[in-house]
């Protein structure tokens, strides 16, 4: 990998991160029950209690299995930034598992490893 | 590609498995490959309307993650006219197999639901079957909303029974809807379903309390009460008003009549 081909990722993870924070921003003051658990199944009840914005993210991605923002993205029709955000944030909550290969985050319901 | 139908009620006896068992029989007499699944663990029926007391493997089995789907489901295509084909998946009915359903914990659930939704590459991409119908039990249970969240259409049987008007109408605004589904309803055991002013008023009452796609009408049938569940009317009863209406709800869902 080449000194530039190192910045742009280091710069692609830093603008990443800043759209997470920013999306993590916008929904903080709100009181819709997303407080950070842990090792919670994301099962159908718990996508009934989900505020409106993160449910649609979390049905995609039980639907996909496992898949990166982007694609979550093609589905919502939302911008890739946007489920980047909600993703990131269902990992928070620990909903969900979140795993680098190479450039890309993949994210997962992780059924297999949470029973 | 094909389509997962959830056949869904508030309450019980609105005529939820005889509406999936026609349905699905009588896609599979129009020529379709259609598979029916028993989701009522709680009170499995299939087995008993069917005839089919035993199965190598039963739907339990494989949300249990101990068998795949091809030991679960078996051809019952020779029992329907056409060339069609119809494959069922039973619910266990033994006393055990519905306590240790009615057992399982959130994270057994969601893989559940996991399971069922791999269906859909498993049996409508790779076995090219063209619909999947869940016969669900009533209310808000995880196996029946498991089946919802993985159904593209809910078909959402009703009756005239007042604390059924008001329970459904909370299922759609607050179930339905939060999962982003289609919806077509089914008002089962209309008296005086065929008088003009019966329809108009059932029209209005969709309209205004519902407001969701009407997919059908179904008036209160002395022959399915007779029949105490055994018809397939497709099959025994070609020319009965049900089979019609039937073939005209099939259609709907067929050409997307429904949103």
């Amino acid at each position: 990998m080449t000194v530039l081909e190192k910045i742009r990722d280091n710069l692609e993870r830093i603008n990443e991160k800043m759209e997470v924070m920013i999306e993590l921003q916008k929904h903080s003051g709100r009181k819709d029950g997303a407080q950070p658990l842990t090792d919670t199944p994301l099962d159908v009840m718990t996508l009934l209690s989900m505020p409106d914005h993160l449910r649609k993210t979390a049905m995609t991605i039980c639907r996909c299995g496992r898949a990166t923002a982007e694609e979550i993205a093609e589905q919502t029709t939302r911008a890739r930034a946007v489920e980047s955000a909600y993703l990131n944030q269902l990992v928070l909550m620990g909903y969900l598992k979140k795993e680098r290969k190479g450039r890309k985050a993949y994210f997962s319901a992780d059924r297999d490893t949470q029973g | 590609m094909g389509k997962i139908l959830a056949v869904h009620s508030y309450k019980g006896g609105t005529g939820k498995t005889l509406l999936s068992v026609n349905l699905a029989s009588t896609f599979a007499r129009q020529g379709k490959k259609v598979c029916l699944f028993d989701l009522d663990f709680r009170a499995p029926s299939l087995f008993a309307i069917l005839n089919m007391p035993n199965a190598e493997c039963w739907l339990n089995d494989y949300l249990n993650g101990t068998c795949e789907i091809d030991r679960v489901l078996i051809d019952m295509s020779n029992k329907i006219p056409g060339n069609g084909k119809l494959c069922v998946g039973l619910a266990n009915p033994t006393t055990e197999a519905i306590r240790d359903m009615s057992a399982k914990d959130r994270k057994w659930e969601m893989r559940a639901l996991g399971r069922l939704l791999s269906l859909r590459n498993s049996l409508l991409i790779d076995k090219g079957f063209d619909y999947i119908v869940f016969d669900t039990s009533p209310g808000l249970q995880y196996s029946s909303i498991n089946a919802i969240v993985t159904a593209d259409i809910v078909v959402v049987a009703t009756t005239g029974d007042r604390s059924d008007v008001d329970g459904t109408r909370r299922m759609l605004k607050e179930l339905y809807n939060l999962f982003e589904k289609k919806t077509g309803l089914v008002i089962n055991k209309v008296l005086d379903a065929t008088s003009l002013s019966k329809r108009q008023e059932m029209d209005k009452k969709v309209r205004e309390v519902y407001q969701v796609p009407m997919l059908g009408v179904v008036p209160c049938f002395c022959d399915i009460l007779r029949a105490e569940g055994g018809l397939i009317f497709c099959r025994d009863k070609p020319d009965h008003p049900f089979t019609k209406l039937l073939d005209e709800m099939t259609k709907k869902i067929e050409n997307n009549q429904i949103s």
